[in-house]
């Protein structure tokens, strides 16, 4: 089981977080976007081979979403960090 | 616990005498029982091999416990061990049949034969259900007890031979805090078992050493099941699952010895070099009278010098070698063949006399020339490294020509190998220890060099000889099999491996991974290296699944009131993590009492948010479809929130306690689910000036509803609550029945109602003092149950029952729950497209008009399509019969068409006959909501 630093709490089994899915930053104005670029922000995600940028909760402990940088092909994470000026 | 004196127990029905200190195996060895169990396919007699937990063949039963190994498992007094897979007994077992009739079970049969005549397959089943196989679970054994437990060490060792120990003191002396991990019930792996003067005095220095060091934890009888991430390891011990975390770890798990390939190379008595001096110097156990040896390396010398003075004749010894006079050493008595090999085993039931023969210049062995009557045959001819759990972490292991062998090349950070697992004998331990000590201590950094000046570990022979020489004694696969798998087109090894089921049985491969990779590589005329290995995965040994699933634990939520309930004759019912009433008895009469008197729910399960902050407002219109930012202090109101799909999440009430506070409930269900959410978005950006906090448990919730409710709350509080001073939708905070509570009006059963929040510690008596006031009135108790049919008779929805992950507010029929002329929020985009390309399906009222039927929840509503044949247009979300209505009603999704005609007749498929129903709009009693505001 993965260990995940969390920004508060340290290294923390994994278990103990709720993974929130890849960062994809919400449009600031949803109604001037297209028909097909908000289909795009709904349903489409980049699935990355790589490093990707991802939300994790801390559910079972501060109660704090901050961000990850982890390595999708070797699960190594790279990075933890807290959200700045949304995202 | 352990026995100090000889005790009995049973196997196969008959009692035997064990001594101390005896492993199933070797007490059955003292007794002379050489068969153990049949084979799985061909219910060949299987006896003691390894004696190392590795092959399959002392597979037993112990009482309700299926497939123990009796190599591992210390016999107990009175303990009743019975064989697996024979019938009707293990010395005749009828099931041997099985064997004469191998042509036409060839490999990967069950792909071929006994698919046809389908009809006959059930008969089929129940044939090789019981032909093959196991052990036996027994459908009436109570589940066991099983345990998890959690422990942290800076340095893990796996295996608690010379190796491992010399590791884990070095680690341990060095600082760091150590836990040796061993499968076998001793420490000293080999030590044990060599026979030489110096290994148990080496093991006694060890120990001692070890016991010394209060920093170091050994664990026997504990498996490593497998590596996981970041150094994570499962540790089965017993019944027990250790789930350990590691900074580093030592992998030092020895080597597992290979079988020869020979025709009937599987007769009992027949025995790897380990077994066999496992028995002599472990147990002082003979493991037979008259013995031959065959070895390709110096063991086979050794063991049989120790057989003579164990006094066991030894009758020849065979070395595939050439002499080269340096292994030699004497042995009185014993004929030395140089350059033979065990051609064939021969014998019903038992070993009685081996075949040698001498091998040509290519390796190949010529025709038998040698018959030498025994009853026992010393298999000293190689090892192969035990390093699947270094596969697991990811190490680079590529094949040695120069050694023959498949041998770590590279390690992954903070693991490391000791020992023979690297394909050398010894190396020094104690260093690679104080080198996990210091990366575990974040002294020095990895990768630490892998020790390659040792000698090579003795690698084992895979030319077999023409016959039925068994490879896979798990599964019985031959030689001859794995070459006809190729020869059919299963060309690689993955391929081979999953066709002839090779190295998929109970061993995992211990037994004949090198094997099948060399037979392979032949078939195919590839190079070993370019055959390759196939995947080592977890679990390294079989585990039972209870030692997984652990203890029957589940957490369980009560409320502040669940004693009470019980106390009151409650039917619970489970509602997620909650336990909540469904009913006191009679739901009909608690129906009839929130219409006609007054009743009282415990809604503690609601999830209950405390907002704070000036930046609340703008916060809960971006998070809500309906308005709340403008909500006046004092005031309540019904929430429903979407997500950016337009798909409804919850809902719940809004209450603003004052200019900087609201308070906000959720549905039972949702709960952390919409905390998690709201959290998300504040943390994500949304949320300055926002503060939320859970107060879920914090308080208790009741409703207080009915026509006399507001008589009821009166007699317990001064407060005013004539309808002008505290009117609907409103939310006020005074004392009832002296504890300060927080009381909205709002209406989910369309009655005149209180929702009642006081600190949770004060529920229970604020409960007793409702039921004691209102017991004048007619009071009762109620539950879920009526409250669905409560809410039912209202239309009103419960999110999730009636809508799903697809329902949008808009098809909902909760169009004026939308206020699009609001800026921004969650779901707006997707609803205002939904708006604009106009709605496909409506969830709808419906009154039942066939008598006496209440269709069930989730039945299809069909109508005729084009050709005549029922089309499924909807689907029922909830019905109930509606006590105050006299008849059944309902909420169902239809198409939009369909469901905007008010009294449009449909029908809704049910196995008893079709039921006939009517589309209703709004809520089917009191339409107007003058009895709630009233």
């Amino acid at each position: 089981m993965l260990l995940l630093p969390c920004p508060n709490c340290g290294p923390r089994n994994v278990a103990e977080f709720r993974y929130g899915g890849e960062v994809h930053p919400r449009p600031s104005d949803p109604m001037a976007v297209t028909d097909d670029a908000w289909t795009d922000f709904i349903y489409m995600r980049a699935n990355k081979a790589g490093v990707q940028k991802e939300w994790w909760y801390h559910r079972s402990g501060c109660g704090l979403w901050f961000l990850a940088e982890r390595d999708t092909t070797t699960n190594t994470v790279l990075r933890t960090y807290l959200p700045r000026n949304g995202r | 616990m352990t026995p100090d004196t000889p005790f009995d127990f049973a196997f196969a029905g008959r009692v035997y005498r064990a001594q101390p200190g005896d492993t199933i195996a070797s007490a059955l060895a003292r007794n002379g029982v050489r068969v153990l169990s049949r084979s799985f396919k061909y219910h060949r007699p299987r006896g003691l091999l390894c004696a190392a937990g590795h092959c399959p063949n002392c597979l037993v039963q112990v009482g309700d416990e299926p497939n123990v190994r009796a190599c591992m498992r210390l016999v107990e007094p009175e303990m009743v061990v019975e064989p697996q897979n024979a019938w009707p007994s293990l010395g005749f077992d009828l099931m041997a049949v099985v064997g004469w009739l191998d042509r036409f079970l060839p490999v990967g049969f069950y792909y071929k034969a006994f698919i046809r005549p389908r009809a006959l397959w059930p008969w089929f089943e129940r044939f090789l259900r019981r032909a093959a196989g196991l052990g036996r679970v027994r459908s009436t054994t109570p589940p066991g007890h099983t345990l998890k437990k959690y422990l942290h060490a800076d340095v893990v060792v796996i295996g608690g031979g010379r190796s491992g120990l010399q590791a884990a003191i070095a680690a341990a002396r060095a600082g760091a805090d150590v836990a040796l991990f061993d499968e076998h019930p001793t420490l000293g792996g080999r030590l044990n078992i060599t026979g030489e003067e110096t290994a148990a005095a080496e093991r006694a220095a060890l120990l001692a050493q070890a016991a010394v060091q209060p920093n170091l934890r050994a664990y026997t009888q504990a498996t490593v099941l497998g590596w996981f991430e970041d150094h994570w390891l499962p540790v089965m011990q017993g019944n027990c699952l250790l789930k350990v975390r590691a900074k580093a770890v030592v992998v030092a798990t020895g080597a597992y010895e290979q079988p020869l390939l020979f025709p009937n190379n599987d007769l009992p008595g027949i025995m790897l070099a380990g077994a066999v001096r496992r028995l002599l110097h472990g147990h002082g156990v003979k493991p037979g009278k008259r013995a031959v040896v065959v070895t390709n390396n110096d063991e086979g010398w050794a063991v049989a010098a120790e057989l003579l003075a164990a006094g066991v004749t030894v009758a020849a010894l065979a070395d595939t070698r050439l002499p080269d006079g340096g292994s030699a050493r004497a042995l009185p008595g014993v004929t030395v063949f140089w350059g033979h090999t065990v051609a064939r085993g021969e014998g019903r039931g038992t070993l009685r006399r081996v075949w040698l023969a001498p091998l040509t210049e290519g390796g190949e062995s010529a025709r038998p020339t040698q018959a030498i009557p025994c009853d026992l045959l010393v298999v000293a001819a190689g090892s192969t490294p035990a390093n699947g759990l270094l596969y697991q972490a990811g190490a680079r292991i590529a094949y040695d020509e120069g050694i023959g062998q498949f041998v770590v090349q590279e390690l992954p950070p903070g693991v490391f190998a000791a020992g023979r697992v690297t394909g050398r004998m010894g190396g020094d331990a104690a260093a690679i220890g104080r080198q996990a000590a210091a990366f575990a201590l974040g002294e020095t950094p990895n990768p630490a060099p892998i020790a390659d000046d040792a000698p090579a570990l003795p690698a084992p022979c895979y030319r077999p000889t023409p016959g039925k020489a068994f490879v896979c004694f798990c599964e019985d696969v031959t030689a001859k099999d794995i070459a006809t798998a190729v020869a059919e087109g299963f060309d690689s090894l993955e391929l081979v491996k999953r066709y002839a089921t090779v190295t998929m049985g109970p061993c995992q491969g211990k037994m004949c991974a090198a094997a099948s990779i060399h037979l392979t590589a032949a078939a195919t005329g590839r190079a070993i290296a370019a055959t390759g290995v196939t995947t080592a995965r977890p679990p390294m040994t079989p585990v039972p699944l209870g030692v997984l699933a652990g203890p029957h634990l589940e957490p369980l939520r009560r409320t502040p009131l669940d004693e009470w309930h019980r106390r009151h004759g409650a039917r619970m019912l489970v509602a997620g993590l909650w336990h909540r009433p469904e009913h006191y008895g009679d739901p009909t009469a608690e129906v009839l009492a929130v219409r006609q008197a007054v009743g009282l729910i415990d809604v503690s399960t609601l999830g209950k948010l405390r907002l704070t902050g000036p930046g609340v407002p703008a916060f809960l219109d971006r998070l809500y479809t309906t308005r709340m930012g403008d909500l006046p202090v004092g005031r309540v109101r019904y929430g429903l929130m979407a997500n950016d799909e337009g798909v409804i999440l919850d809902d719940g009430v809004t209450a603003r306690l004052g200019e900087q506070e609201w308070y906000t409930t959720t549905t039972t269900g949702n709960a952390e689910a919409i905390y998690e959410w709201l959290q998300w978005w504040a943390q994500a950006g949304w949320g300055q000036g926002v503060h939320i906090t859970d107060v879920t448990e914090d308080f208790a919730a009741f409703n207080l509803a009915g026509p006399q409710a507001r008589a009821v709350l009166q007699a317990l509080t001064t407060a005013d609550l004539s309808n002008e001073a505290f009117p609907y939708l409103h939310v006020r905070q005074f004392d009832i029945a002296g504890v300060p509570c927080r009381v909205l009006r709002i209406g989910f059963t369309g009655e005149l109602s209180y929702e009642i929040h006081c600190p949770a510690g004060f529920g229970l008596h604020v409960w007793e003092a409702l039921l004691e006031a209102g017991a004048a009135f007619g009071i009762r108790p109620f539950g879920v149950e009526a409250q669905r049919v409560l809410r039912l008779e209202k239309a009103h929805i419960i999110i999730g029952q009636d809508t799903d992950a697809m329902s949008d507010p808009l098809s909902a029929g909760m169009a004026w729950a939308v206020k699009f002329d609001k800026a921004d929020f969650l779901g707006r985009r997707s609803l205002v497209r939904v708006n604009s390309l106009g709605l496909r399906q409506r969830l709808v009222g419906f009154e039942v008009l066939t008598p006496g039927v209440t269709p069930e929840e989730g039945l299809q509503i069909v109508a005729p399509n084009g050709d005549g044949r029922p089309a499924i247009i909807g689907w029922v979300t909830s019905s109930r019969y509606s006590p105050t209505l006299g008849r059944a009603i309902g909420l169902c999704w239809l198409p939009a068409d369909l469901a905007a005609r008010p009294g449009a007749v449909f029908t809704i498929h049910r196995d008893a006959g079709p039921v006939q129903a009517r589309v209703h709009h709004g809520p089917f009693y009191d339409p107007t909501g003058a009895r709630l505001r009233g």
